[in-house]
């Protein structure tokens, strides 16, 4: 009879999933952990059950000494009354457009007259000559130097010109001064602060900057060049130390998701689930450990640049190697400690034993299903097709995918190994789907 | 409305608007409490802040021009000229620049003309004004605020702008009450008013106007109307370390100590940063030593057991749980060295007798046997001197009228203790600024029919902790004004009676002109709990403990005549 036939297949130990008849409940078993693991999500909703389970495995004493230490902090302080506000920022004003109008209207003069001065000085050091005579010449040439038979005094410290002290001019506006009253700018800083993208020796022994290689300038004059230069450093400063700083505030930067990603992970370890093992974790684990260590040595390094002691540099160093070992303390070696296998291994197995009753039910249920179909349908002739057809395209793009999660997992980029499983998940159960609908 | 809360957003906001790098913050000695009563240092470096410097400290001049500077400044004139010497000759790259309060065009405008070298990126006003003692408790440290009887100019301007910068930093309009027999309230009030119609524009356009909810109302009280608060020994754990230790800045100074590890010469209570601190604040005493010997004798046990490394494995055990053993072992050391002083003072002062007797002349009323307990007391060579003038001062406010007042004799009883001249004025001081004639309410409930039948019932059915009777005065003041009944009379509002009255307000601001207590704040924190939807926020002057109101009460009545205790011959 078909009937018989069919009660006959539907009785035996059929995989919930695929529909295969196993035979026997051991072998039933292995088809289901070897071809179905990921599968076993579909038991996802008992999450919370294993959520407490978890708990007992952990029993670590950390999470003891925690107790302890809130249970000693009993009388609890109410904060019910404070939580009811969105707290945000206060009422805060901004004078800065004042600040910045009054600021530019005073500049603007000293920026023409700045920048009257800088393309004089561009003139006088390109191509200036190293002859003397010839200099004096191709200075006069650019700036136009004050008749000085009518000036009787230095107009800035008011002593008469005599011979001992003669009259000098400022080679940027062409004033007269005496010596005293004179200043020298170094040609290179000159050079540089015309030219700022050209590479200039700096750091040279330190030299009395003398007529030959500086220029003289009136006290005016040289303080407009001296704030131009300082605003350019400024604007390039870029020390040694500035670029181990942001070496390591990258890394901490790197830190900051891969902890979170570290935490995640190590929970979906506890909750059983499969989507990472525990070599993934540990291998998490020990890129956040290089981090640190990266961290650590980068401040390390900064703490051990020479300065003089007791300097603001000195305990900007220390602070910030002192922020650093916080840090690393505090966020990156604190970290939740793994599972074992046997922890793993058990949580994986009462998982399984879920699953395993949800199969019975579900068998059950089907067969009922079944028999109430046998009877109001009648015999009907089905056959679970049970060879797989090779050259189905799902299956060929799920190994494709399983290559790439291979892949992901060796370059430890665990966001998409998740995203990976979660799509091989999606097309198990469409190749299921099909063959259900293939098989009826 | 919780004051730490405010303050710490505003820092936050100013390390977040410099963007990343390395950050120095620039502060004035003030600036520099207001930033430590809500961040500790590590906290704060972990915002890229990793220098601390002063704007009047004199080190030499460093080229740091690889940093962002924070400037956090009150808006004092001092504090305007040394910023413009900084930005003259500026050592740091960028400078972000916060005033605490209200800044005027012309200093702003002082302070453009010296940027010469355009490194002032931000200037802005952030409002975080006052030192956030608790969540609803704020204090401008200032001792000695009156000066024979009437403000210090400097220390009026200082608790105005404050007050100020608090409405506008919880973001709340506020109708402003004051004690109506108070000079220093209605002047104080005043100024507030004034600066808050000065800044009415700013406050128009952040503060949106609720309709629904009553207004909220600062209340201006006077210290001279309870001065009896301030005297009486405490017993819960925050209070009782500022009345024995003295807490100042949420530091606890332990350097007295003999035998005190040397990471306990002065430790920080602060309730934000210390868990345990934060819990038990408010426990009384005999709670706190029940809740230290337990989490000791856990701890000893896990210290115990860590104490068998043997193995690689225990070892790792033992690192792995590293930072939270610290933690723990921190926190527990440091609790168990105050806790153990505050029991050794006990002790050693006769504390329990003292504070048993103080409580019972403040709350109830038997003249002849407290006399005779007290002249008990003062023959115990145990009691400390300044207890001993505490409990004389106690009863000569409570005793003051009374028709048989023993107050000369015990004055001569002091002197015969041999207390010095100084402590045994304060006592006449004392009479003089908080005495019958001062008070504008009913302290001691000698004349509310009400109030002396709940006084006899009390004595009736005994009472609970004998040690902890007292409420202070400010608590029916405030259980009145949420009411709705707290007299306009007696509070006027200021700039006359808008309909406020009788409505009920939900956020207050109770501040007293002579400083507030740790014994007021819980009482604060215990009204906030019972009545939903009231949010109190407490300040003061300053906190008092016994010995800073003593001082308070010296500075007050400086160069005044003595007209109400000229009765009293013997000092």
């Amino acid at each position: 009879m078909a009937a018989t036939n069919d009660e006959e297949i539907l009785e035996g130990f059929l995989c919930p999933i695929c529909k295969a008849d196993l035979k026997s409940a051991s072998q039933l078993t292995s088809h289901f952990e070897s071809l179905h693991q990921e599968e076993q999500d579909v038991l996802k909703s008992l999450k919370e059950i294993f959520g407490k389970a978890k708990k007992i495995i952990l029993n670590n004493d950390d999470t003891d000494l925690k107790e302890t230490f809130d249970r000693a902090l009993k009388f609890s302080y109410q904060e019910s009354y404070y939580l009811n506000e969105e707290q945000t920022v206060g009422v805060c004003r901004s004078t800065t457009d004042y600040l910045k109008a009054v600021r530019g209207a005073r500049l603007e003069r000293y920026a023409t007259e700045t920048n009257k001065l800088l393309i004089r000085l561009d003139k006088l050091v390109c191509n200036m000559p190293t002859e003397p005579n010839q200099r004096k010449l191709h200075e006069q040439e650019v700036v136009p130097w004050l008749d000085g038979s009518s000036v009787k005094l230095c107009p800035n410290c008011a002593k008469a010109f005599n011979l001992t002290r003669r009259k000098h001019h400022c080679r940027l506006c062409g004033s007269i001064l005496c010596h005293d009253c004179s200043l020298f700018l170094d040609i290179d800083i000159a050079r540089a602060v015309v030219d700022p993208s050209a590479p200039h020796a700096s750091n040279q022994p330190e030299q009395e900057i003398t007529e030959k290689n500086g220029l003289r300038l009136c006290e005016h004059c040289f303080n407009l060049i001296e704030l131009r230069k300082q605003v350019q450093d400024t604007r390039n400063a870029k020390t040694v130390l500035m670029t181990a700083y942001e070496q390591m505030r990258s890394l901490m930067d790197q830190a900051r998701p891969a902890v979170a990603m570290y935490e995640k992970m190590c929970q979906s370890l506890f909750d059983g689930e499969t989507t990472y093992n525990l070599t993934d974790v540990n291998a998490m684990r020990g890129r956040i450990g290089k981090l640190a260590e990266g961290i650590d040595l980068l401040s390390k390094q900064i703490a051990t640049f020479p300065t003089d002691p007791g300097t603001r540099q000195a305990r900007l160093q220390n602070s910030i190697r002192q922020a650093a070992a916080h840090y690393i303390k505090e966020d990156l070696l604190s970290l939740r400690k793994l599972p074992t296998e046997a922890q793993i291994e058990e949580v994986r197995r009462q998982r399984y034993e879920r699953a395993e009753r949800q199969i019975k039910m579900e068998r059950e249920r089907m067969e009922k299903q079944r028999d109430r179909m046998e009877e109001l349908a009648g015999p009907s002739v089905s056959r679970v097709n049970n060879d797989d057809d090779d050259d189905n395209p799902l299956l060929e793009q799920m190994n494709i995918i399983r290559g790439y999660i291979k892949e992901a997992r060796k370059e430890l980029k665990f966001e998409e190994v998740a995203i990976l499983e979660a799509n091989l998940k999606e097309l198990k159960k469409e190749y299921q789907l099909q063959k259900l609908s293939s098989k009826s | 409305m919780n004051v730490i809360q405010a303050v710490k957003l505003y820092i936050t906001k100013m390390t977040e608007e410099s963007g990343p790098g390395m950050k120095v913050i620039l502060m004035d000695k003030d600036t520099t409490s207001i930033v430590s009563m809500v961040f500790s240092q590590s906290e704060i470096l972990q915002k890229e802040v990793y220098l601390f410097e002063r704007i009047d400290s004199h080190s030499k001049w460093d080229n740091m021009k690889h940093m962002k500077c924070i400037v956090f400044l009150r808006p004092t004139s001092e504090n305007i000229s040394l910023l413009c010497r900084e930005l003259r000759y500026p050592k740091y790259g960028v400078y972000f620049i916060y005033f605490s309060n209200v800044i005027s065009k012309a200093d702003i405008k002082t302070l453009a003309e010296c940027d010469e070298q355009e490194t002032v990126r931000e200037v802005q006003e952030v409002f975080a004004d006052y030192l956030a003692v608790d969540r609803h408790l704020f204090s401008f440290n200032i001792a000695g605020c009156l000066h024979g009887r009437s403000w210090n100019q400097h220390h009026l301007q200082r608790c105005a702008q404050g007050i100020l910068a608090l409405l506008l930093s919880v973001k709340r309009r506020a109708v402003v009450r004051y004690e109506a027999a108070s000079e220093p309230c209605a002047r104080l009030a005043e100024r507030v008013r004034d600066l808050l119609r000065r800044e009415a524009v700013l406050i128009d356009n952040n503060i949106p106007f609720n309709g629904e909810i009553p207004t909220p109302q600062l209340l201006i009280i006077d210290r001279r109307d309870d001065p009896v608060t301030p005297l009486l020994s405490q017993w819960t754990y925050q209070a009782m370390v500022h009345e024995l230790l003295t807490i100042n800045n949420n530091r606890v100074s332990l350097a007295h100590l003999p035998e005190v590890h040397k990471d306990f010469k002065e430790v920080v209570l602060s309730s934000e940063q210390d868990e345990f601190y934060a819990k038990n604040l408010y426990s009384n005493f005999g709670e706190i030593g029940q809740t230290m010997k337990s989490l000791m004798d856990e701890f000893q046990k896990k210290a115990k057991s860590h104490q068998k490394v043997e193995s690689i494995a225990d070892m790792k055990h033992f690192v792995e749980q590293y930072p939270l053993f610290k933690k723990m072992s921190g926190t527990v050391t440091k609790h168990v060295t105050v806790v153990g002083e505050l029991s050794a003072c006990v002790t050693r002062h006769n504390l329990l007798e003292v504070s048993e007797l103080e409580q019972e002349i403040a709350c109830q009323s038997d003249h002849s046997k407290h006399l005779q307990r007290l002249k008990n007391l003062l023959s115990n060579a145990a009691v400390r001197h300044h207890d001993a003038a505490k409990l004389v001062g106690l009863y000569a406010l409570r005793y003051e009228k009374h028709a048989s007042n023993a107050l000369p004799s015990l004055i001569e009883a002091l002197k015969n203790r041999g207390v010095s001249e100084q402590l045994i004025k304060s006592v006449i001081n004392l009479l003089e600024y908080g005495g019958a004639h001062a008070r504008q309410s009913d302290l001691f409930g000698l004349q509310d029919a009400v109030k002396i039948t709940k006084r006899l019932f009390k004595g009736l059915n005994g009472v609970e902790n004998i040690y902890t009777q007292h409420t202070p005065l400010l608590k029916d003041t405030l259980e009145d004004l949420i009411k709705g009944k707290l007299r306009e009379n007696l509070y006027p509002t200021m700039g006359g009676d808008d309909g406020a009255y009788g409505r009920r307000p939900q956020d207050i601001f109770v501040f007293i002109v002579g400083g507030a207590t740790y014994e007021e704040a819980l009482c604060v924190h215990q009204i906030n709990q019972t009545y939903s939807g009231v949010r109190i926020v407490l300040g003061g002057t300053t906190v008092h403990n016994s010995t800073s109101f003593f001082e308070e009460v010296k500075a007050a009545m400086q160069g005044v005549h003595r007209t109400h205790t000229r009765h009293i011959r013997n000092v």
